[in-house]
């Protein structure tokens, strides 16, 4: 498929475990209960490629797991130009889930539609080493550079975790940064 | 004498629950559910179900109904953006004018309102006793 990105289904409840589940990387939408704050656990991930990466909603609040791309309502692009941009949509009840595969190298980050304006995002390092200097890490411009995309809030560019981070971590938390 | 005492004391204890469980009318047709308006469910713990006028969102009034279908609250939802313009919100509808507590808390944003905001919440019965949970 263009792009090498394998979307899978949209799911609802939980998976039985089997030998692929063993394989995928969890990222939790988390919210306190009175919807006050907001994160996705963990905010900082690096995985190689053809990982499969699932995000699950804890059902404390209504979240998406949206790519910064043109497609997604004219957001900046802030993945690999060869990858294909996804959506989970509203993902409503607890244990909601959507899942990609990424296999293009390179740094996505990605939003929460509801709250990208108080800071929702998260960052996925899709890389076979943990070298900084390689061509495809190089980090996004804070401003899009293209007149028609949304620039992005204050919130959104504080809070994603940095490139040296991620690749000397692995594993950034979104609740203990 | 004593018989319409008691009668009437007796009227007063049945009608006691009524006034302390708050109003249940629903509110008119220009109300909308907002789970079938946005994405989210039909019940939302803390607060109950919701309905709003469309034509006065963001800020609503947003009215709470709980389980038991009592009007429990009514709720204003202010985005943090029109606080720093200085917007000014007047006249707003309430859904009952007896108002027993009031709590004002902060959102992230959610589904009809993907801002950061305020909720204004004005409780029409004790915010312990509604069932919204």
């Amino acid at each position: 498929m263009a792009g090498g990105l394998w979307l899978a289904s949209l799911t609802l409840g939980r998976f039985c475990l089997s030998a692929e589940d063993e394989d995928v990387v969890e990222i939790s939408m988390r919210s306190t209960e009175d919807g006050s704050i907001v994160t996705f656990d963990p905010i900082g991930l690096l995985v190689r490629p053809g990982q499969r990466i699932r995000w699950v909603n804890d059902g404390n609040n209504v979240h998406t797991a949206t790519a910064y791309h043109p497609k997604n309502d004219n957001h900046a692009l802030r993945i690999p130009a060869a990858a294909v941009p996804w959506d989970s949509g509203y993902l409503v009840n607890p244990g909601d889930s959507f899942e990609v595969r990424l296999t293009v190298e390179g740094i996505y980050d990605y939003y929460c539609i509801p709250h990208e304006m108080s800071g929702m995002v998260g960052r996925i390092i899709v890389s076979t080493s943990r070298d900084y200097n390689q061509a495809s890490l190089k980090p996004y411009p804070d401003s899009p550079g293209v007149e028609e995309w949304s620039p992005l809030p204050d919130a959104a560019l504080r809070n994603f975790p940095p490139i040296p981070a991620i690749l000397e971590r692995g594993r950034i938390g979104g609740s203990n940064r | 004498m004593k018989k319409i005492i008691a009668i009437c004391a007796t009227l007063l204890v049945l009608t006691l629950p009524a006034f302390a469980a708050g109003p249940k009318k629903m509110p008119d047709a220009s109300y909308k559910k907002v789970s079938e308006l946005v994405a989210l469910p039909d019940f939302l713990p803390g607060m109950g179900t919701l309905y709003v006028n469309p034509s006065t969102l963001p800020v609503g009034p947003f009215l709470a109904y709980d389980r038991k279908g009592t009007l429990v609250s009514t709720i204003y939802m202010v985005p943090l953006s029109d606080m720093e313009k200085h917007t000014a919100f007047t006249g707003l509808a309430t859904g009952s004018n007896q108002v027993k507590k009031v709590d004002i808390t902060f959102n992230a944003g959610h589904p009809g309102v993907e801002s950061p905001h305020y909720h204004v919440t004005l409780w029409h019965v004790n915010p312990e006793s509604a069932m919204v949970k």
